[in-house]
């Protein structure tokens, strides 16, 4: 039993011997060329539209109103006047919030 | 034409020299990619991609090997990666399976027979390849250049940029691990 089944063994393993190579379908540089020129169709489909002027121009307004926002953003909060009128309107808000409660507290009964 | 003649063709996307270098090696990249993926179909979209590969990305070889090695290690490539998207599909076909009410049973692919198999060891060679789709990649690899292809020690490690005695033992490892999973199959 073992003698027949490492018999089959060797034969599947030796299956290989002589083996031909296996070739393409025919015109298959045909074929190739054709998926080259659908892939190359589709990229130049994609990059016509995105190098359209219109788009161009209103991808690089994007870009500057959000530069813009950044800036004005970021120097309002670098502004010591700004800073100093935020400080104080905090400072009144903790006072309006804490001074009826120290009234309270310390009102003469 | 000289190999360094059409690889500076190449580089100048000569189609002339485009169509000479397919004509010449495509019988080399389609076998190698059915001996890996075991279907005439995949071989050919594979074989397809290999090219196309070669034709972008010409600029980088560097004439440090062979073209034909260069090629071979695009088609290894190629052909490992797409074993391992479909293993990753059949993965998520499973769990999606046990997740849905479907009670389809999967549908195994037809058992492949190598076109170049002799009529006789037609039968025997499908238990064969069953088992060399189990090998692990390197396995693989050398197996199907060395027995498939019909290269060499030394062609092999250059393809593979490791040593003779490295591609060696792959091969001697997997023999031993096609031993095993054919007496399994035969049992």
């Amino acid at each position: 039993m073992d003698q027949h089944l490492n018999k089959k063994i060797d034969e599947a393993l030796q299956s290989l011997d002589g083996i031909a190579k296996a070739t393409p379908r025919p015109f298959f540089f045909t074929r190739l060329e054709a998926r080259m020129q659908r892939e190359k169709s589709k990229w130049e489909v994609i990059s016509s539209f995105v190098l359209r002027p219109a788009i161009v121009f209103a991808g690089i307004c994007f870009i500057l109103v959000i530069n813009v926002a950044v800036i004005l953003t970021s120097s309002s909060l670098n502004n010591p006047a700004l800073q100093q009128n935020n400080e104080i309107s905090a400072a009144d808000e903790y006072n309006s919030v804490s001074a009826p409660l120290y009234e309270y507290v310390n009102a003469t009964p | 034409m000289n190999e360094s003649e059409l690889v500076a063709l190449l580089k100048l996307k000569d189609r002339q020299a485009f169509k000479e270098m397919v004509e010449t090696w495509q019988d080399m990249v389609y076998n190698t990619s059915i001996g890996f993926l075991q279907n005439e179909e995949d071989a050919e979209d594979i074989s397809q991609e290999v090219f196309i590969k070669v034709y972008q990305s010409i600029y980088s070889f560097k004439g440090q090997s062979k073209l034909s090695t260069w090629i071979y290690r695009i088609t290894v490539s190629k052909c490992l990666d797409h074993l391992r998207k479909k293993k990753r599909k059949k993965r998520f076909a499973f769990i999606q399976g046990l997740y849905s009410n479907d009670n389809n049973l999967a549908i195994e692919p037809p058992d492949f027979v190598h076109p170049g198999i002799k009529t006789e060891n037609k039968e025997i060679s499908i238990a064969l390849f069953k088992a060399i789709d189990k090998l692990p990649p390197n396995q693989k690899t050398a197996f199907v250049l060395n027995k498939i292809e019909e290269l060499s020690y030394h062609e092999i490690s250059e393809v593979m940029d490791s040593s003779e005695s490295a591609v060696d033992s792959l091969l001697q490892r997997a023999k031993k691990n096609l031993q095993v999973l054919l007496k399994d199959a035969f049992i």
